[in-house]
């Protein structure tokens, strides 16, 4: 599939289409359409943008989707690639703006979300599996995982785990000139 | 004038929201009871119904809180402007991205990057965990899925559709 405007923007209302239970769906869902389907980016990078996104300001998805559309066609791709995931959300929410309050006391609405989140978790680990596999590949990234993973989760803002991320990456690399290649 | 203060207030979100998820819903809270253009409740309600429906947690309360500010135009606006710092600021990075990319010091810092970025994601698989998965039938499905993950190729539609079913068919059958 070539990397049009339309194209790029397609790909990614169908993601946005599918991005339910909040945005941690849209890892998997890139490395589905984005890596595997088409080609048209490494899991690597999608990696690299996902950690990247968490260190700028704004909604994450939105975030890792700018920044696949600018790699695949600039500044259009960029705005494709956003358009694209946010579309279906601005639909569903204008279609059940008015009937809101009556949705979240119906019980089969909230039973179809208790499966649903049961399906995010064991599609976060999934990808956190493939994840590993692409950049955990040494004592100093294992220790970067498991320094991350504790102050991720004692709810460090993932600003400062990211900056500090970069920072002792840098520091290895003028400490052991040879190893970070 | 609304839509005025409507593009300030959502713009601002955009450039302030640090860390995704939650992170927009201190700042809904707060323009929930510094400008009532919706309540606590339409807001939590908001909240509730957005695991279901597409997209980011944050885009739908923006668009929500839009709509019930300004109509149709309102939902545009607060949608719009809470993207555009995100945009301004991605294409940004990304450029710089790709002039430093062989710098010795960039790659170094993506090298530490990537793990880092992967072990956040493992704080969240954690916390989603403890919130999502504390009944019986969730354990099942949850090693169940686990299980089919060694045959079948990672086809996010397959899981979400198969634990969306599984939930409603339970559902209806008054185990949850």
């Amino acid at each position: 599939m070539q990397k049009t405007f339309w194209n790029i923007y397609k790909t990614f209302f169908k993601i946005g289409a599918l991005l339910l239970g909040g945005g941690y769906v849209i890892l998997p869902m890139l490395q589905s359409e984005i890596s595997e389907k088409k080609g048209w980016a490494t899991t690597d990078e999608i990696i690299e943008y996902y950690a990247l996104s968490q260190s700028l300001p704004g909604v994450i998805a939105a975030n890792i989707s700018i920044f696949v559309g600018q790699k695949l066609l600039g500044i259009r791709g960029a705005i494709a690639a956003i358009t694209g995931v946010i579309t279906p959300a601005f639909l569903a929410i204008i279609l059940i703006a008015n009937i809101l309050s009556e949705l979240v006391t119906k019980h089969s609405v909230h039973s179809i979300f208790s499966g649903v989140a049961v399906g995010v978790v064991v599609l976060v680990i999934l990808t956190i599996k493939e994840m590993w596999n692409k950049s955990v590949t040494d004592k100093f990234t294992t220790f970067i995982f498991i320094a991350a993973m504790i102050l991720g989760f004692v709810k460090v803002s993932p600003v400062w785990i990211i900056i500090g991320s970069i920072l002792i990456g840098i520091i290895n690399r003028i400490k052991n000139p040879k190893e970070a290649e | 004038m609304i839509y005025i203060r409507l593009i300030l207030e959502y713009f601002k979100i955009g450039l302030f929201s640090f860390g995704g998820g939650y992170a927009t819903l201190p700042f809904l809270y707060h323009i929930s009871e510094n400008f009532h253009w919706f309540s606590t409740k339409q807001l939590s309600d908001m909240i509730a119904v957005s695991s279901i429906t597409p997209g980011p947690v944050g885009v739908n309360v923006a668009t929500y809180s839009g709509y019930t500010t300004g109509g149709i135009f309102g939902a545009l606006l607060a949608t719009f402007t809470l993207i555009l710092p995100s945009l301004i600021i991605v294409v940004i990075v990304a450029k710089l991205l790709a002039k430093f990319r062989e710098n010795k010091y960039v790659k170094a810092a993506i090298y530490a990057l990537k793990p880092a970025g992967c072990g956040l994601l493992a704080a969240v698989a954690i916390q989603l965990f403890r919130e999502n998965i504390s009944q019986i039938w969730a354990y099942i499905l949850f090693f169940g899925l686990i299980i089919m993950s060694v045959k079948v190729k990672k086809n996010p539609l397959v899981y979400l559709g198969l634990s969306a079913l599984v939930g409603l068919s339970l559902g209806l059958l008054k185990f949850i």
